[in-house]
């Protein structure tokens, strides 16, 4: 097969790091070629500098032999370069056919009036000759989010692209949306378009894919034939050599404890399938899955802040009527989001204001003027316990560390003494020091009889600091593993899905 | 495939024309004049003002930006047509100032919008008191009149039995519902407004096509102003004072959604209408001007509410 893109010793330096190093790899026309790795491991990086959303600082870019320079979007889609990318590029207040058309539209002599008719009759084109059903004149808002994505592609063949590259694509689709993009790709195949996808599910890649390159720091580490190959090669390659635990406390066998929390068959509506599990009082328990997979919205889910549910969940043997938040922390239960810039802190407020404002009624007189030393003292007090530092209560939360945001965000539910908390990605972007302090505040609070439920995609830490784990695919519970008997290569096949050997 | 459910077409611009017309019809029962060839007419005259400017803030909202300098750039564009007309005497020069004062006005909001980088709603805030001040500050806060009869040709005059500003309301509003609805301009217009990266990665020139939603909502105001004048005979710098209000209810009415994307020509022209009609019906039925501004308000939560149902 003729190659098509040929990238030779591409290098990027993003503020002294090394996103990409050394990348060598090239494309066959008519191939669907996978980039594989583990976040932050180079494919957006990648596909960003063939795009022309950045340009690469060493090494060379061929197109069909001939060295190119691709200095933004538009030129790369001069070249031929299409990109579905994860968030849709389409415009939702007109039509399917001006999307299609846009910024390329067929104009009629007379006084450069837009072409409705013809453009109309070129999208029915189009559509039909992917057996897709979707009325051109249909307003983008009308549409599913499958179809959404469908017509990315559509519109991205309109333009000539000859290389499409499809991040993520079939995020947010449905199983028959994903059987019709996947013949879509297998016609564009026949039809000599090369396509780049990118996609966390191993499963796909095997259903559609004919090469799979791997990334891994920054570089590229090996490319697979994916008719001859197997997932164990595949994550092997992702994640370089294997980890084992590397505990400094023992796994407890906690099941002959009380019943902290139950969740049985429960589902919310922003949850992909009903899930079932417990948690053990004082357990320590790991919810791991790549991102996609569920451990946010079953968090958000639980917490009560993703509405209506189906299904039971109970605290110590009691069943929750829960329909809020508020609700949920009357029954003991707290909940530590991932993105404690957005969701977990009020940036601009001091630390104790940020501490105090879950349990502001603590501080509350008879009276209702607020209790201004009593809020000082409980700060330094669950402060001194988390080593919040600096720890002066009245400074800006802003000023803080990552770390120490989120130990603050963490004082903030402990005040108010829950019997089960739930964290969400509890130790992301913060430094080494920090994370360990946390896991020793979990243990402790641990062996004080609480119990935590950690959602996080840090193998290690689960390996290390959980006494279970759960693995998340697809919204479902696809593995219970002990962490003294499992390995980050187990996880992260079990994560990723679909054994092929 | 283009089955419309009754529901849908009720929040359409079906549903304008429909309210527009059971109006019609409620006023005429209540009152012996409403229904008249010549208050009907009447009707036409007074809302081609407000029309007018609602044209050239269509194409503002549309990308995403407002323009609530309208009505100062009225009263200013007025009164410099006016002072010259009175100098020199000349048509002509009068025009000439309009065209220009009108111009500058959309070209320095779409400056400061586009390569300023500052919110267009502070930007014509600002200039809203800035352009009125030009105005008083020229004319002393008197009025300017005693301009020739003839010039009342336009906002007073008539062609047949049709009001000349009606006629000229008319042309404009064709010339809009060409550019916005038959021309890649209007989808590009829509597109800014609906989803800035996309447009961008699409190779739409955006700082172009902002500047010239400013530069015509300068150039509307500014026929509006000429209107204003010609109707009266006279310019004051406190004419149209709160028409920004006004234009941005038929804007809204008519379906226009305030953070870009969505809005028709049609949708306004009706928009515009309900509540030239609204006053129109109103004065006829002597109801005080207090609860019609209760009533004009009150339509506007109903008819958005109406709206965001179909948006959910």
């Amino acid at each position: 097969m003729a190659e098509v893109l040929r990238l030779s010793n591409i290098g990027k330096v993003f503020g002294g790091i090394e996103a990409l190093k050394n990348i060598d790899f090239d494309l066959r026309e008519g191939e669907i070629h996978a980039l594989l790795g583990e976040n932050g491991a180079g494919k957006s990086t990648l596909v960003k500098i063939l795009t022309g959303v950045h340009q690469a600082d060493s090494g060379e870019i061929y197109l069909y032999g001939k060295k190119v320079k691709i200095a933004n979007p538009i030129e790369a889609r001069k070249k031929g370069i299409g990109v579905i990318y994860q968030e849709l590029s389409l415009i939702n207040s007109i039509t399917v056919g001006e999307n299609i058309f846009l910024g390329n539209e067929p104009v009629s002599p007379v006084f450069g009036k837009y072409d409705r008719k013809r453009m109309y009759e070129r999208s029915t084109e189009y559509l039909n000759q992917f057996g897709i059903d979707i009325d051109p004149k249909e307003l983008v808002s009308n549409l599913r989010m499958g179809q959404k994505r469908i017509l990315e592609i559509v519109k991205a063949l309109a333009l000539n692209a000859k290389i499409l590259l499809l991040d993520e694509p079939t995020t947010g689709m449905s199983n028959k949306e994903i059987d019709t993009l996947f013949d879509i790709m297998d016609s564009l195949r026949q039809k000599k378009v090369t396509m780049i996808y990118i996609s966390h599910y191993l499963d796909e890649v095997f259903r559609v894919c004919d090469r799979a390159t791997v990334f891994r720091n920054g570089r590229n580490i090996t490319t697979f034939d994916v008719g001859k190959t197997n997932t164990d090669e595949i994550v092997m390659a992702m994640i370089g050599k294997d980890v084992k635990q590397n505990r400094t406390v023992p796994v407890r066998n906690l099941s002959g404890k009380e019943t902290a929390l139950e969740v049985k068959d429960f589902r919310t509506s922003i949850m992909k399938s009903p899930v079932s599990f417990s948690v053990k009082k004082s357990e320590i328990l790991g919810i791991t899955g790549i991102i996609g997979a569920g451990k946010s919205e079953l968090a958000h889910s639980i917490f009560g802040a993703a509405g209506p549910h189906k299904g039971t969940i109970k605290i110590f043997g009691k069943e929750l009527d829960m329909h809020s938040p508020i609700e949920a922390k009357k029954y003991g239960l707290a909940f530590i989001p991932e993105d404690r810039k957005t969701e977990g802190l009020f940036l601009n407020d001091s630390i104790s204001d940020n501490i105090i404002r879950a349990n502001i009624r603590m501080i509350e007189g008879k009276n209702h003027l607020l209790k201004n030393k009593l809020k000082t003292k409980i700060t330094v007090d669950i402060g001194n316990k988390l080593e919040i530092h600096p720890l002066e209560p009245g400074m800006s939360v802003r000023n803080l560390s990552g770390g120490n945001q989120q130990k603050v965000v963490i004082a903030k539910w402990l005040v108010g003494n829950p019997s089960v908390l739930l964290m969400d990605e509890p130790t992301r972007g913060i430094d080494i020091g920090a994370k360990a302090e946390i896991y020793a505040h979990i243990r402790a609070m641990s062996i004080q009889g609480k119990t935590t439920v950690i959602m996080s995609s840090e193998y290690e830490e689960l390996l290390n600091e959980c006494d279970r784990i759960l693995v998340l695919r697809s919204g479902k519970i696809v593995g219970e593993l002990d962490p003294s008997k499992t390995s980050k290569s187990e996880l992260l096949a079990l994560s990723l899905g679909g054994k092929h050997k | 495939m283009k089955t419309i459910k009754g529901k849908q077409l009720l929040q359409g611009e079906w549903g304008l024309l429909l309210i527009l017309v059971v109006l019609c019809l409620v006023f005429s029962f209540l009152s012996a004049t409403f229904s008249s060839l010549s208050n009907l007419l009447n009707i036409t005259r007074q809302v081609s003002i407000v029309l007018i400017i609602s044209i050239g803030m269509l194409c503002v909202v549309l990308c995403g930006e407002i323009d609530l300098s309208v009505g100062s750039t009225a009263a200013l564009v007025g009164v410099g047509c006016a002072v010259t007309l009175k100098a020199t005497g000349s048509l002509p020069l009068a025009l000439l100032v309009t065209l220009v004062l009108s111009l500058a006005a959309g070209t320095v909001n779409g400056a400061l919008t586009v390569f300023g980088k500052i919110p267009s709603f502070i930007v014509t805030l600002a200039s809203m008191w800035i352009i009125r001040g030009i105005a008083l500050v020229w004319t002393s806060g008197r009025a300017v009149s005693g301009l020739p009869k003839g010039f009342a040709f336009l906002g007073a005059g008539h062609i047949g039995i049709i009001p000349v500003s009606t006629i000229l309301c008319l042309l404009l509003i064709l010339i809009a519902f060409f550019i916005l609805h038959q021309t890649r301009h209007g989808v590009y217009f829509r597109a800014i407004g609906s989803n800035l990266e996309a447009s961008k990665l699409s190779a739409i020139p955006i700082k172009k096509y902002k500047m010239i939603a400013f530069i015509i909502a300068g150039l509307m105001s500014g026929i509006g102003g000429l209107i204003t004048t010609s109707k009266l005979l006279s310019a004051q710098a406190i004419a149209n004072e709160g028409m920004e209000m006004d234009v941005l209810a038929a804007v809204i009415l008519g379906g226009a959604s305030l953070s870009g994307g969505i809005g028709t020509v049609i949708g306004t022209v009706l928009g515009a209408l309900i509540i030239g009609v609204i006053n129109n019906g109103m004065n006829q039925l002597g109801i005080s001007a207090f609860y019609q501004q209760i009533v004009k308000g009150s339509i506007i939560i109903i008819a958005v509410l109406v709206r965001r149902n179909k948006d959910k």
